[in-house]
């Protein structure tokens, strides 16, 4: 084995998603059927559960276009894309050195994620489940969560 | 978190695969060769992106298979220095807490680097485990909040550190992990979700 190029590029989860959607990986229970393996199963279980699951390409190209004047890093970018944060607080741990960056205006920033970036699955209507248990538990975790932004 | 890599690789297409369309058997024998391991200092494999360049073919004397030298690009799970992830809490003892993203479970969060001050008490569900707990003072009432560090929810981390150790010698305690990562939860607006 030769690497010949060690980092040929970042990508996003939204688009290993997308990569992992178009080989035929999907929710249901027919994974056998299609030609992922089982490791990449856990993958896209993995970001099926973060937010990457409701964007699309129009929010990220829309997302990048409108976040240039910023002049965010690209390690900046990814990182917001990936999580999506939603508040100042969360915002500030990815940003660095914003003391240095006077075009950087955070809170315009944050108001162009929320407007952009479509919101994580939990705070999305939860999808209606086969089981009510299920149903129930979600919705307690869900009211649990939104108690503190309150 | 992911990231792309090129990589030239020669190998040999068994016979039974050989009535495959090419590109189809070489991805079946890659996919076996690379998914769900660690290449040192590169990270972990997830997925083979596409197959660039399929060359040779030459069946050397002796071997009942063709052997091809393919091109291929490869999804590596590498988390860089600084970046936030999201990971649920799967162990929480003495030394810290582990974490996991699912397909991913060395991720550890070392005591000093969880939000200060803090302090343990052990879990009263499972033996040898603790829970870490935050002392959060906003007006120095000298009476803080506490804040749990239990696995009920997602933590967010930055990572400070990815690490390849190499292949121990001796058989150890742990079992071992070819990549660690290690993060910190000390920063504002990093630790459980719910919290912020």
């Amino acid at each position: 084995m030769k690497i010949k190029e060690g980092n040929a590029g970042l990508i996003t989860n939204f688009e290993l998603l997308h990569l992992l959607n178009s080989r035929g990986a999907a929710k249901d229970t027919t994974r056998v059927m299609a030609s992922v393996g089982r490791s990449e199963y856990k993958v896209y279980d993995y970001l099926v559960g973060t937010v990457a699951c409701n964007q699309t390409k129009e929010h990220i190209n829309e997302f990048l276009e409108k976040s240039q004047k910023f002049k965010l890093t690209k390690a900046e970018i990814l990182s917001i894309i990936n999580t999506r944060p939603s508040q100042l607080v969360e915002l500030d741990p990815i940003v660095e050195q914003q003391e240095q960056r006077p075009e950087l205006d955070m809170e315009e920033l944050l108001e162009l994620i929320l407007q952009v970036l479509p919101p994580p699955p939990s705070e999305t209507e939860p999808e209606p489940e086969p089981e009510p248990v299920d149903e129930d538990n979600n919705k307690t975790a869900d009211a649990e969560k939104n108690v503190p932004d309150e | 978190m992911f990231f792309l890599s090129l990589i030239e690789h020669k190998l040999r297409l068994p016979p039974e695969d050989l009535s495959l369309p090419l590109h189809k058997g070489i991805k079946k024998v890659l996919d076996g060769i690379f998914l769900d391991k660690v290449i040192s200092n590169l990270g972990l494999c997830v997925s083979i992106y596409d197959i660039r360049n399929i060359s040779g073919g030459f069946i050397q004397a002796g071997e009942g298979a063709p052997t091809y030298t393919v091109e291929f690009r490869m999804v590596v799970f590498r988390p860089f220095t600084g970046e936030i992830i999201v990971a649920k809490i799967i162990e929480s003892d003495n030394d810290g807490l582990r974490l996991s993203l699912g397909f991913f479970d060395d991720i550890y969060v070392p005591a000093h680097q969880l939000p200060q001050p803090c302090h343990q008490i052990p879990d009263p569900d499972r033996r040898y485990k603790v829970r870490w707990i935050w002392e959060y003072d906003i007006e120095d009432t000298g009476n803080p909040e506490q804040y749990n560090i239990d696995g009920l929810d997602e933590v967010k981390l930055q990572v400070l550190n990815v690490s390849f150790p190499p292949l121990p010698i001796e058989q150890q305690e742990k079992p071992f992990a070819p990549m660690l990562v290690t993060g910190s939860i000390s920063e504002c607006g990093l630790g459980p979700v719910s919290w912020w």
